[in-house]
């Protein structure tokens, strides 16, 4: 029974934490940056989506696209205000997307409150999968993933734009000399990854927790690092991969330990660690850099 | 022979301190520090400045380790928080004494810099940067697990101030002091190391580890051991907060005490030392008070107008604003030898008769 549940609720975590870290690992491949604003984007187009089924009731599908396009183009301004001036320095990155994060929580608190909001799910009702129950929306959000996931396989390989952000990511100055504009191309994959954390976003707030509070966007973020890290930084192969190691060591420790709830971080965050220690790399990082 | 001695000393201040513009600057601010309790602030003045000392400890040795090494850390909460864990349990448990627990809780970060170096320092970049901020949340979880000991979400109450016998305001007074004192102890320790023949080791590391490696330097020990100081300092930090706040709870080990130190760095002037140290007071003195006590604005349009001041000066001037200030009183040095020649030579001619020729 507790195996069935694992085997089952993991394989549905796995694929909406691979979805969340799609976005952080593109950019990543891409542009080089560690964008630290990824969970605040996830956040964003949870209280978008929050606003349009609630204060402004447009009906939950034009709400997603409205939180989908808003967070997309949301992220594209970060991208050209904050992060492309200074993009050759690591550190400062880091700190710029830090503080745009900061920013929104605040933001947040501001035009919402500091309290929980309840976001409606897109069906209600369940089903048993051998014995174990799975909502509807948990399976729909499954599915968009898979689907998600197929499209996006299909626009890196075979589309003129997805093979431009392929090239810039093997090597950026060739690319350069190809003639490929590869400060509106970042963009464009920042404008890309915002999207993806916003149907993340969307799928997890609306199918599995429900709520939107002003801090969420911390938790997705770590989940983030973990997956991309275990996958390997800029590794698209490696994203889902980590992302079910990761969903299932959580799962398991949830379900086998009893009362240890509030390690469910620390584990995840320890098996990161783990993997880090026997492969350096993540499992599918690059390895060009001689020892 | 008394007088002799301090005829050196003043000597060597006049040309150590008096002749560098930079260093001038900063005796006059070190000077306004040190006497501007007597004018009798506000507690909460006090306890601005109080943090801000810590602040400049905790950001200097964030400073040391990327600044000097390039090894990014993002989780520098954890020493933070260790030292500010260690020192409570070190009370509740042994009932030490202040000075006893933070010694220790220094020692401690120390060592579990140390055991979290080797592992963490086996990666490199942003693989760095993202493991070690695992560590802070690897130790949330452990706090919050382990209840009956470290007190979970409420934290440990209770820690005794650093000068028990005092009354309540002189006990912020010696604080001030002491803290004043700590920092510019651990500056100077952290100052000679990062230009010490170690420090150039370790700048050679930022520069390029493998021509380093090459060089026969053994990269692992000096990224460790610059690892193990910076855990130092920053428990230190933590452990002086814990007995300044009389508590330690798990927020020290968030996310905004993690990035407390890179935004404070990055706002001075990273790799530089003094950076972190003059930017720990000036944004604490504009969060705390330029914006906390004369504008007085809500908490959210506080932190909001704190954040967007970093970036603007993230964006328009990345070299940190300590170091261009720095730069521009060097500025100020090299100027005056070149007047004096200029003027020297404009006397010249006037003396020789309006012309440089030599009448032939």
């Amino acid at each position: 029974m507790i195996i069935e549940a694992i085997i089952i609720n993991g394989l549905m975590l796995g694929a909406i934490y691979s979805l969340l870290a799609l976005g952080f690992t593109l950019i990543y491949g891409v542009s080089g940056v560690v964008n630290m604003a990824h969970g605040s984007l996830f956040m964003l187009a949870a209280y978008v989506f929050f606003v349009f089924t609630f204060q402004f009731p447009i009906g939950i599908f034009w709400a997603s696209i409205v939180a989908v396009l808003a967070t997309g183009i949301f992220g594209s301004i970060l991208y050209r205000l904050l992060i492309n001036p200074i993009i050759n320095d690591e550190v400062a990155v880091l700190v710029v997307t830090v503080c745009a994060a900061l920013i929104l929580e605040q933001a947040v608190i501001l035009q919402f409150g500091s309290y929980r909001k309840a976001v409606p799910s897109f069906v209600a009702g369940y089903v048993e999968i051998l014995g174990v129950k799975v909502t509807y929306s948990m399976i729909l959000a499954f599915i968009a993933s898979l689907i998600l996931f197929l499209i996006l396989g299909i626009f890196l390989s075979k589309s003129k734009v997805g093979r431009a952000m392929r090239a810039v990511s093997q090597d950026r100055e060739a690319a350069m000399l190809i003639g490929i504009n590869t400060e509106r191309l970042c963009m464009m994959t920042m404008a890309i990854s915002a999207a993806i954390a916003s149907i993340a976003g969307i799928l997890i707030t609306a199918s599995k927790t429900g709520i939107a509070y002003p801090d969420m966007w911390q938790h997705p973020l770590y989940l983030s690092f973990a997956i991309v890290i275990l996958g390997g930084l800029g590794s698209i192969k490696g994203t889902p991969i980590g992302a079910f190691i990761i969903a299932y060591a959580e799962l398991a420790f949830m379900y086998l330990v009893p009362g240890a709830m509030s390690l469910a971080g620390a584990v995840v965050m320890a098996v990161m660690v783990l993997v880090l220690l026997i492969r350096p790399k993540g499992l599918f990082g690059k390895r060009i850099e001689m020892e | 022979m008394v007088k002799r001695y301090f005829r050196a000393a003043y000597l060597s201040f006049l040309v150590h301190v008096v002749d560098i513009p930079p260093r001038f600057f900063a005796f006059l601010i070190f000077i306004i520090f040190l006497l501007f309790p007597i004018t009798g602030p506000p507690e909460s003045i006090l306890l601005m400045m109080i943090i801000a000392n810590l602040m400049a400890i905790y950001g200097a040795s964030w400073d040391l380790l990327v600044g000097r090494t390039g090894q990014i850390s993002l989780g520098h909460a954890l020493f933070f928080g260790i030292g500010a864990y260690a020192t409570a349990l070190l009370y509740v448990y042994l009932n030490l004494q202040p000075w006893a627990t933070i010694f220790i809780a220094a020692l401690i970060g120390f060592v579990i810099a140390l055991l979290i170096g080797f592992p963490c320092l086996r990666v490199k970049g942003p693989y760095l940067a993202l493991v070690t901020m695992a560590f802070p949340l690897i130790m949330t979880g452990v706090v919050y697990y382990f209840k009956d000991i470290t007190g979970g979400e409420r934290g440990i109450y209770g820690i005794p101030r650093l000068f028990p016998f005092l009354n309540y305001n002189q006990q912020r007074f010696a604080e001030y002091y002491f803290t004043l004192i700590l920092m510019l102890i651990s500056s100077i320790i952290i100052y000679k190391i990062a230009n010490s023949k170690t420090g150039i080791v370790f700048l050679s590391i930022l520069d390029d580890e493998l021509a380093s490696k090459a060089c026969g330097i053994n990269v692992t020990k000096y990224k460790i051991m610059a690892f193990a100081i910076s855990g130092l300092f920053a428990s230190l930090a933590g452990a002086v907060n814990a007995h300044i706040l009389s508590s330690a709870s798990a927020a020290s080990f968030t996310l905004t005490i993690s990035f407390m130190p890179v935004i404070i760095t990055i706002f001075g002037g990273i790799g530089t030392i003094y950076g972190p140290i003059s930017a720990a007071y000036v944004l604490q003195i504009l969060d705390r008070y330029l914006l906390y006590k004369v504008i007085n604005v809500s908490t959210e349009w506080r932190t909001i107008i704190y954040v967007v001041i970093v970036i603007v000066l993230i964006l328009k001037w990345p070299r940190g604003i300590a170091r261009t200030a720095v730069d521009k009183l060097k500025d100020l040095e090299e100027a005056r030898p070149v007047e004096v020649v200029y003027k020297k030579m404009k006397k010249k001619e006037e003396s020789s008769g309006g012309s440089i020729h030599a009448p032939s």
